[in-house]
């Protein structure tokens, strides 16, 4: 087997890393590895891809089903040695499965096809990660990322304001601005036919260079029913309810600590999927304007109607955000 | 004096849109129980294939497969309606048949754009049972159909 080296020479390349790692990093050797196989490329080793050599540092890792930091073996950080910029490598990595909500089962898969799709989709946007697709050393699509720098959408929301109240008036009409912005982009996969397929809040990175919130991580697919893109919608329902509530309000939390709220609360208050979660914020926090209450309202247990598309929720997110913001003049 | 057959008047078009589901058979029954036999109407049994996204398949050639697959057991499951309807009384030539894959649309809004190109006058859909989770993450095809239809009247049968 030949390995792409982009004609690249160990010395070169030692010189390279030199340029952009601090010296005690720098490996005493370089390995040059094929591009086929995530799991045979380790730290410290230099891919090339479309000529272009990469020194590889850390798997990614990510929280998901309730498993904190994950490694992601087919997600590696790495430098580029030409520029010296950060980016992210993302293996293919076929993924099939049948996720369950409650007692729904349906089919997801993980297809590298969809991300590059949609790379190409969103290319200059600033609310979309960038990057760009490379075939690896077999022909898959593997896709070369820019590392986006800043905190995700969750671990931003837990740290704004000494209490709800303080919260709510001095930083939330800003962050409803801002997620009327993620909902914006949302529509934009929409209307061109795509899904994101895996929206949560921590899939939302605040890119500290432009102070813009980027949707991250859509090589996701559900297969969907007779709404295509019900369940991306869940997905900003949830992140709206979350950021309202400067975090979950779970039913446990209220037992704990404002029994009588949680006895003021019906059925149809909660999270329609994630019965723990309330949605009917405004009972709990009173000062919670109608109009972006019945924002909340429409994904919770006692929703009459569901949103059909985003176009219907940014039209209320519109209406809330001007109430919100007569409100707090 | 001429017979009602022999009548100018447009026959009514029923159109009625089918899957693989209980809930579409009764649908069929239904019609065929309230219509069959009267004359003035016609019916054209719809099936829309879910769009296969190619997300879900390795090649092209396993994508195609599959809807051909899908394409030929909607036209079986068509014509054993067609059957149905024909033994209920109405007659053959006033049954139709039609499969055709969904494309990128939802699927209450092929349904509708199928209703407007056939200038039907009412669609019947069948609908199952869904708890309100379902409802919310995958959608219902007659909620939207009742929302969204415009000239036309609306049949769920349940």
């Amino acid at each position: 087997m030949t390995i792409e080296t982009g004609g690249y020479t160990e010395k070169q390349l030692l010189r390279m890393i030199r340029q952009w790692v601090p010296r005690e990093r720098v490996p005493q050797k370089v390995r040059i590895k094929d591009t086929a196989d995530f799991f045979r490329v380790d730290y410290d080793d230099v891919v090339v891809l479309d000529g272009v050599p990469f020194f590889v540092r850390n798997n990614e890792r990510e929280g998901r089903f309730g498993l904190e930091d994950e490694p992601k073996f087919w997600v590696k950080r790495s430098i580029n040695l030409v520029t010296g910029g950060v980016k992210v490598l993302k293996w293919v990595f076929w993924e099939r499965f049948s996720a369950r909500i409650g007692d729904l089962v349906f089919e997801c898969v993980r297809s590298p096809r969809k991300e590059a799709r949609i790379l190409e989709l969103v290319r200059g946007r600033p609310d979309f990660m960038q990057g760009e697709t490379v075939p690896d050393s077999t022909g898959n699509p593997l896709r070369i990322l820019d590392y986006i720098r800043g905190k995700t959408l969750g671990e931003a929301i837990l740290t704004l304001g000494a209490d709800h109240q303080e919260f709510f008036y001095r930083y939330y009409p800003a962050l409803l601005d801002e997620f009327i912005g993620v909902v914006e982009a949302i529509r934009f996969l929409h209307e061109s036919g795509e899904k994101h397929g895996d929206i949560r809040r921590d899939h939302l990175i605040k890119d500290s260079a432009t102070g813009r919130y980027r949707w991250i991580d859509f090589d996701f697919n559900y297969r969907h029913g007779a709404s295509r893109f019900a369940y991306d919608l869940f997905g900003l329902g949830n992140i709206l309810i979350y950021i309202t509530g400067r975090g979950d309000v779970t039913t446990h939390r209220l037992l704990r600590d404002d029994p009588d709220v949680l006895n003021r609360l019906s059925e149809d208050d909660v999270n329609i999927v994630f019965h723990n979660r309330v949605a009917n914020l405004k009972k709990v926090y009173p000062y919670i304007p109608d109009s972006l209450n019945r924002v909340l309202m429409h994904f919770a247990a006692g929703a009459p109607v569901y949103y059909d598309d985003t176009r219907e929720l940014l039209e209320d997110l519109g209406e809330a955000r001007d109430e919100l913001f007569d409100n707090v003049k | 004096m001429k017979t009602e057959t022999d009548s100018p008047m447009k026959d009514k078009h029923i159109l009625i849109a089918v899957d693989e589901t209980e809930s579409s058979k009764g649908a069929v029954l239904y019609v065929a129980d309230i219509l069959g036999g009267f004359p003035g109407f016609r019916v054209t049994l719809l099936s829309i294939i879910p769009e296969p996204e190619e997300d879900f398949f390795d090649t092209a050639e396993e994508q195609a497969a599959w809807t051909r697959k899908n394409l030929e057991a909607a036209k079986a499951m068509l014509e054993n309606y067609g059957q149905i309807l024909n033994q209920a009384g109405f007659p053959p030539d006033k049954i139709q048949i039609r499969a055709c894959v969904g494309e990128t649309k939802e699927f209450a809004d092929a349904i509708l754009e199928a209703q407007r190109g056939m200038e039907s006058c009412t669609v019947v859909v069948g609908r199952r049972h869904k708890t309100k989770t379902e409802e919310f993450l995958f959608g219902s095809t007659s909620t939207r159909l009742i929302r969204e239809a415009k000239n036309c009247a609306i049949w769920v049968v349940e």
